[in-house]
């Protein structure tokens, strides 16, 4: 984790701040107490309806009724709660928010700061794949557990060509988690690649698994729908599809490759 | 480093909330003012820490920082400057993050204006909204982490989904959170009182203001969201009963209920269950639609992410908010009975049919959203509910709240007399009557229009003659009356402009050769043909159509046709707006040779619709400042 100077000044910002109020807390007098604000909102309504019945805006009875109302829901609104407050011994409590937000704060942020953070170079100057290879490389030999490290080495391997060393990083990505759907057709997609784009064997069981995980996910619906058409299961492979496009929006980009692939298949269903 | 800082500022905010729901709670409950006192420095400190938060991201999009992994998703180095600093809400992480930083900001001006409020209220309001904050955190930093970084950042980033490529996403947004999130405030408010045990005049006082400036936000955000949908899909609708619209349009009818319920609780101290409940509805709706959004449950151009993790976060949220709050109200409930009687004919019982029309129409949009996703759910076959069902049931149920905002605000609280408001009514009645006979026998026979022009002409003569009286009673014109009527007034200009628009309009769908030429409504639609046209985040065809009236050149209409680079074709219709109709023209497809498929349409009164919003909005807002809610109260 990274803790970096600026955290530090961030955290005793914030513990001024608190305690400074802790010890100056906003003046009480300054505050109003439910009954004051009762009264006065009542006899703010009183005012108005004596206005209203100087205009004829309502009828005498009325201003009677109305005036009594407000009299009785006053006396039921007043508690005359004169509560003394208790006072507090600034120190302990300032030095217990101090020690509980420093704890806390590191402690969430330890959980979800990134491992690694890219140098200020690579953000203006663009790494090439085998750079980039390599420094994924380097870091999962010291994280060999990063799940996203291994899945992002088996798509860059896959990138370049080595389909081998893909699966090999997916393998491992899959052991660590197996119920990721994007690992699951990525991993597939690579095996396939490795048998001339046969969609079979451990690359269909994959995308059965994807399937039962989410059978409503329009990748994994196109997938399914290549393994059935490979099979010579077209209408399978008409029923994914069709579900993929009912659930895809209208402008969705992949659109057109599923229509192309329904089409493809629906012509082959004719003939 | 930068980053890292806007995440830290996001952390220190979620400690900040746990620290605002402990600390001053303590305070209340041992009464130690110092502590309970603690609130307000507490929210303004969680304010400024994601404050910082959400410019960081706005940084890294202006920067092209490509290491984190939303801006990379939803940015690249062509997308103009202004896209760029929008884009930050334009997926799930940042628009959850803009969610956060607006109801900090809320929080904070709850803090302070709140002079006249009782500190115990005001500060167990802070508490709740601090509540609130934490589980709107907690989402963020787990669920959908806006910093979250890329081990190699990429060259260059994705594409902005190019719908959202516009202005509308600038403001439409940052408008429809400030009312949605808004809501957060009447029901802070709510389940304070609750918590305290005391429902009385203070609370119902302070909270309206509140709801009013939300309600006018949440009305603005709506009508942006329209003429967005309007100018930028490219077939001339305004409202498509969408579901995700639905659920910004659920808690409007809701707070518009619960504004009306308000104002009974407030002058007359009855409706209190319904003013509790409404403001439990308002917000509980609110997080519907941001579950309905977010869950993945929909699939709509409004929806953001297909990830179960995050719906079923948000589900729980929603039971801990709704649970919760109904507990509160079964424990307190006795203290929701007192209210003062009122007759049949009275403002009291106008306002209560007013809330049961609102509240139905809300069921029935509710039904209509949800009854499909429940009927996929159970594995029942998927339906599609549209425009029809919602215009069969909606309608019915809007017709008779529209009649009713134009006779009871003439009747009189407590208790009226018919004949009194008959004879109050009747002068009015027949120029309404004679008014619409006359737009039958001069301007259109259509039914639907002629019900709108009577209904236009019923509330206006009404509203401007209830002015007048007014104004000669010498009664000092409050802010609160102003605001009435504007808003009243916004409704029929409305209801005017969406019949009209809807049975007048003429659409026509057509193939247009150089030289050709269409006639519509009167206006002689000239095709000039089409031409390359390009920009930095886009290339693509404009067309060139001129429009002529009598012989005379009224518009020049350049419609586009926009490829992205994804590949995504982009409509941009070009429009001639004007108050008493817009011309509308989107360009299709080439069909070969120089002829284009060309969709023309003639909207008539178009602008009322939204100019209808504004005014709704803007009567809301000067509710909001009548001087009762500046009321000087020396302790």
């Amino acid at each position: 984790m990274i803790i970096a100077w600026q955290f530090i000044i961030m955290i005793a910002l914030t513990c001024s701040f608190f305690a400074w109020f802790l010890f100056r807390p906003i003046s009480q007098s300054q505050s109003l107490s439910g009954d004051e604000s009762n009264i006065a909102i009542n006899q703010q309504r009183q005012d108005e309806l004596k206005s209203d019945i100087n205009q004829g805006l309502i009828a005498d009875d009325q201003y009677q009724v109305a005036e009594s109302e407000i009299i009785s829901t006053l006396a039921t609104e007043l508690r005359l709660d004169q509560k003394e407050s208790i006072a507090i011994k600034p120190l302990p409590w300032t030095l217990t928010i101090i020690l509980i937000f420093s704890v806390l704060s590191l402690g969430i942020y330890s959980q979800l700061a990134p491992k690694m953070i890219s140098s200020e170079n690579s953000l203006t100057e663009p790494m090439s794949m085998s750079d980039s290879i390599e420094r994924l490389q380097s870091y999962i030999k010291e994280n060999p557990g990063d799940f996203q490290a291994l899945k992002m080495l088996g798509l860059a391997q896959i990138g370049i060509g080595n389909v081998n060393q893909s699966i090999e990083a997916f393998e491992s990505a899959y052991l660590i988690n197996s119920k990721d759907i994007d690992l699951l057709l990525q991993y597939a997609s690579a095996i396939a690649a490795s048998q001339d784009g046969q969609f079979d064997g451990k690359s269909k069981v994959l995308i059965d698994e994807a399937l039962s995980l989410d059978p409503q996910s329009i990748q994994v619906l196109y997938f399914s729908g290549i393994v059935a058409a490979h099979e010579g299961n077209l209408s399978g492979a008409i029923e994914f599809w069709e579900k993929a496009l009912y659930l895809m929006s209208t402008n969705h980009p992949d659109r057109n490759i599923i229509e192309e692939a329904l089409g493809t298949v629906l012509n082959l269903q004719v003939k | 480093m930068l980053i890292e800082v806007g995440h830290f500022a996001l952390v220190l905010a979620l400690v900040i909330s746990l620290v605002l729901i402990v600390v001053p709670s303590v305070g209340l409950y041992q009464n130690k003012d110092s502590l309970a006192q603690l609130a307000k420095p507490l929210v303004w400190a969680q304010g400024f820490w994601i404050t910082v938060a959400f410019f960081v991201l706005m940084t890294a999009f202006l920067t092209n920082d490509f290491s984190v992994k939303y801006v990379a998703e939803n940015s690249n180095t062509q997308l103009p400057v202004l896209y760029k600093a929008s884009a930050v809400w334009g997926s799930h992480e940042g628009s959850l993050l803009l969610w956060v930083f607006v109801l900090s900001q809320w929080t904070v001006a709850v803090s302070f204006f709140s002079k006249r409020i009782p500190s115990d209220l005001i500060n167990l309001t802070l508490i709740v909204l601090g509540a609130i904050s934490l589980g709107f955190l907690l989402f963020l930093l787990f669920t959908s982490n806006p910093f979250e970084r890329l081990l190699i950042p990429p060259p260059e980033g994705s594409e902005l989904n190019p719908l959202l490529q516009d202005f509308g996403l600038a403001v439409h947004p940052p408008m429809l959170y400030m009312g949605y999130v808004g809501l957060a405030i009447p029901f802070a408010f709510v389940l304070s009182a609750l918590i305290r045990g005391q429902l009385d005049s203070t609370w119902i006082r302070w909270t309206r203001p509140w709801v009013l400036v939300s309600w006018s936000f949440l009305t603005i955000g709506i009508t942006l969201g329209s003429w967005w949908a309007y100018y930028e899909l490219g077939w001339g609708g305004w409202w498509f009963w969408d579901p995700v619209e639905n659920a910004s349009f659920m808690p409007w009818l809701v707070a518009t209920a619960l504004i009306h319920s308000l104002s009974v609780s407030e002058k007359r101290r009855a409706f209190k269950q319904w003013t509790v409940l409404l403001a439990i509805g308002g917000f509980s709706l609110s997080l519907l639609g941001t579950f309905l959004v977010r869950s993945g449950v929909l699939t709509s151009v409004h929806a953001f992410a297909t990830d179960p993790t995050r719906g079923l976060f948000i589900l729980i949220f929603l039971f801990i908010v709704i649970g919760g709050s109904l507990v509160l109200y079964t424990w307190r409930s006795s203290l929701l009975q007192q209210s003062n009687p009122f007759s049949l004919l009275s403002r009291e019982t106008g306002l209560l049919i007013n809330n049961i029309l609102l509240v139905t129409a809300m069921l029935s949009v509710l039904l209509g959203t949800l009854y499909p996703l429940i009927l996929d759910s159970l594995n029942l076959g998927k339906i599609s509910v549209g425009a029809p069902y919602f215009k069969a049931v909606f309608v019915p149920i809007m017709i008779p709240g529209v009649i009713a905002l134009a006779v009871f605000p003439y009747v009189r609280w407590k208790k009226d007399s018919l004949f009194r408001v008959f004879n109050l009514l009747k002068f009015e009645w027949i120029c309404v009557v004679l008014l619409t006979f006359l737009s039958w026998v001069f301007i259109t026979d259509n039914f639907f229009v002629l019900v709108s022009v009577g209904l236009f002409i019923w509330v206006v003569i009404h509203v401007l003659v209830l002015f007048i009286k007014r104004l000669r009673s010498k009664a000092k014109l409050s802010m609160s009356f102003i605001g009435m009527v504007v808003a009243h007034l916004g409704i029929a200009v409305f209801v005017l402009g969406a019949t009209v628009t809807t049975q007048l309009g003429i659409e026509k769908d057509i193939k247009m050769n150089i030289g050709e030429t269409q006639t519509i409504a009167g206006y002689d639609f000239v095709f000039n043909g089409v031409s390359p046209h390009s920009k930095e985040n886009y290339s693509g065809f404009i067309g060139d159509i001129s429009v002529f009236k009598n012989t005379n050149k009224v518009a020049q209409l350049n419609p586009e046709k926009r490829y992205y680079q994804t590949g995504m074709p982009m409509t941009e219709a070009s429009i001639d707006p004007s108050i008493t109709r817009d011309l509308y023209v989107a360009l299709g497809e080439g069909l070969g040779g120089e002829a284009w498929s060309v969709r023309i349409y003639y909207k008539p009164l178009v602008r009322w619709i939204w100019l209808g919003g504004l005014m709704i909005a803007l009567g809301a807002l000067f509710a909001a400042i009548d001087r009762r809610y500046f009321l000087r109260i020396k302790s």
